[in-house]
């Protein structure tokens, strides 16, 4: 027995949350050869299936590009701050990847030990999340080798897996999630499943037992060398949380924001004193993929990484993690010390 | 190495506002008391919560750090340099070098910053009771080791000698230069200054050489001692021998690393360095927990 719904019913179910003013984000057509996952107008608007993954990930209607922290107003001598604008609005993401979906989960650690970051949080609280299993994979993608795969339920509050004919079946992960769906679905005899997903590119237990000592291997610098710094890795990526804060506004008043940043810009260890402890791009590749496989994991029990593949998808000299792990390992297991 | 507890600042106002006390990005606002031009490129600053309840329920450590800001500008990471002992104001110290500071530059008594803090943890003032107290600075990294200096001298019966080796490149360079006359007249106080060769002037009377070999000749008592030290990695790096020599161990070196930083809250990503998040974990570490670090910092 399961529960299913129509592709037509889910269609005007998202077109009943828009209607009442909830936010709808979802897999949407940008470019006639690109698929991002961004608000939506309308309820056709979205992708229900034919994409592998979007070029960004969820993560940014959480944690934003760009987010006002507060206003400042200058009047002469003084300033007068201003809280953000109220965040009480709800929020659904659908037809999220499970790689997207857990990645917040992931995020949450850092966002919430010690300081608690109240703008995350509240995005969090408020936005329900409704995960697409993937019955396709591409050359890029390693859930599996990071221990999820492609009906990984992590992070998702429902679940959906395709059926024939234009049926999804509806698997409830969360409270939040059978409170979205109720009353949404049937009941029937169909039950969804999905392929194995991609084949193990790397052996994760044996890289989190060597990587912590390998800061000097020579693999960092023979396989990165080539890239180009662009960052295009931690813009796309669902876990990269880097970020920077400015002012952004004019002589009598402005925002300070917070936005996006990159360990992949030669700026973002600059020091004042002009000495910069990462000064070349494998020492900054190095840091982005420890960072992912060692220091996050040997701190809060994750790796920062869900195999979702966009940081090799989407560089233009098909780097990315997947690339250095699978070089490393090699490397590694080769050596004789 | 950490004191990590989770903090609870969870309120939410009703309509949804992230509220002032919840919103760990939002600074203090403070007044401007006093600032004063240290040296070609360097200003200290005093400052004020301007309001009253707040400046009343702050205190911090010693080692402790602060985001300082000027709006329209950004903000910048500066350690908070007076003592924790002085309770109406605090003071940072800034060099001109980018936009915000060549910004703060040209801010005046009366003029309003931004500030979040204390971040970060603290020299063990209290472990270093009963101690000799060596500490070794240079260029802008006096203000750092100033608030601790003023800390020992206010707590006078806590500690032991105090040897101050402090060096620039030219004498006008020096900051703080009244304060360590000052200190220098203070009972079992000993401060030697040095600028590096060729930039000394006719009536300098300090000494001429780089702080590690001033540090090597000064022939100061290592028992029972600990070492502050903070300056460019390279005075560090070449000072570290020096201290092990006169038979510092590594848990009683302690130095302030200077990582770039940007949230102060252990968000950012910015200050990471090896397994260590420098503004979470740090800024204040011993040599003997750098050791440990890759060579990142
Ligand atoms: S790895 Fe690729 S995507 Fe990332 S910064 Fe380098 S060139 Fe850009
Ligand atoms: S590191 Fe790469 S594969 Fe891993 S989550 Fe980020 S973008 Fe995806
Ligand atoms: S300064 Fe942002 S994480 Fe440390």
């Amino acid at each position: 027995m399961s529960e299913v719904i129509s592709a037509r019913a889910l269609r005007e179910l998202i077109g009943g949350w828009l209607k009442a003013g909830i936010r709808v984000a979802g897999p949407r057509r940008v470019a006639t050869d690109q698929v991002a996952y961004a608000w939506l107008d309308r309820p056709e608007d979205c992708l229900l299936g034919g994409y592998i993954h979007p070029h960004n990930s969820i993560k940014e209607f959480f944690f934003p590009r760009h987010e006002s922290l507060y206003e400042y107003r200058i009047e002469g001598k003084k300033i007068a701050l201003k809280n953000p604008e109220p965040l009480a609005d709800e929020r659904i993401v659908i037809g999220a990847r499970p790689c997207d979906a857990a990645a917040m989960p992931i995020l949450d650690h850092v966002f919430n030990w010690d300081f608690k970051d109240p703008f995350y949080n509240r995005r969090r609280e408020q936005t329900t999340v409704v995960t697409l299993a993937c019955r396709e994979h591409d050359h890029e993608c390693f859930c599996t080798s990071v221990g999820l795969g492609p009906d990984a339920e992590r992070g998702s509050d429902v679940m959906l897996y395709e059926l024939d004919g234009d049926m999804y079946e509806v698997r409830c992960v969360t409270d939040k999630g059978g409170n979205l769906m109720a009353g949404r679905t049937e009941t029937s005899q169909l039950t969804g499943s999905v392929p194995p997903g991609p084949a193990k590119k790397f052996d994760l237990a044996y890289l989190r037992e060597t990587i912590g000592s390998k800061f000097e291997s020579p693999v960092w610098t023979e396989a990165t060398l080539r890239c180009m710094a662009c960052g295009a890795c931690a813009y796309t990526c669902p876990t990269c949380h880097c970020f920077d804060i400015v002012d952004e506004g004019n002589a009598r008043g402005g925002i300070r924001a917070k936005n996006w940043d990159a360990c992949q810009f030669p700026m973002f260890t600059l020091h004042a004193s002009g000495h910069n402890p990462r000064n070349t791009q494998p020492q900054r590749q190095r840091q982005r993929v420890m960072h992912k496989f060692s220091i996050y994991p040997d701190k809060f029990g994750d790796v920062l990484c869900t195999g979702c593949g966009n940081c090799t998808r989407h560089c233009s000299v098909h780097l990315g993690v997947q690339t250095v792990l699978e070089a490393a390992e090699k490397s590694w297991r080769n050596a004789t010390v | 190495m950490c004191a990590c507890e989770a903090r609870d600042n969870t309120d939410s106002l009703a309509d949804g506002t992230i509220s002032r006390r919840e919103n760990i990005y939002q600074p203090s606002l403070m007044e401007v008391l006093q600032v004063r031009r240290q040296s070609a490129d360097v200003k200290s600053v005093r400052l004020r919560f301007s309001d009253e309840a707040e400046g009343k329920a702050f205190s911090f450590k010693v080692g402790q750090f602060g985001i300082f800001s000027l709006f329209g500008y950004g903000e910048s990471v500066f350690n908070i340099c007076s003592s924790s002992n002085w309770k109406d104001y605090i003071e940072f110290c800034f060099r001109k070098t980018g936009r915000v500071t060549n910004a703060l530059w040209n801010i005046e008594e009366g003029d309003t910053l931004g500030f979040r803090g204390p971040y970060g943890n603290y020299y063990p003032m209290d472990a270093w009771r009963g101690k000799n107290l060596i500490f070794i600075g240079g260029g802008i990294a006096m203000p750092p080791i100033r608030c601790a200096i003023w800390y020992a001298l206010e707590q006078r019966q806590d500690y032991g000698d105090i040897t101050i080796v402090y060096g620039a490149r030219t004498v006008g360079d020096l900051v703080y230069a009244d304060e360590l006359d000052e200190w220098a007249t203070r009972e079992r106080v000993r401060v030697v200054r040095c600028v590096d060769p060729g930039g000394e002037t006719p009536d300098w009377k300090g000494e001429i050489g780089f702080v590690p070999t001033v540090t090597e000749k000064a022939g100061i008592a290592a028992s029972n001692a600990v070492a502050l030290v903070i300056g460019p990695p390279i005075m560090i790096k070449y000072t570290l021998p020096v201290l092990a020599k006169m038979g510092l161990a590594d848990q009683d070196i302690y130095t302030s690393l200077e990582n770039r930083m940007k949230c102060g809250v252990g968000k950012c990503g910015r200050c990471n360095s090896g397994p260590v998040y420098v503004c979470k974990e740090g800024p204040v570490f011993t040599l003997e927990q750098i050791r440990l670090l890759p060579e990142d910092f």
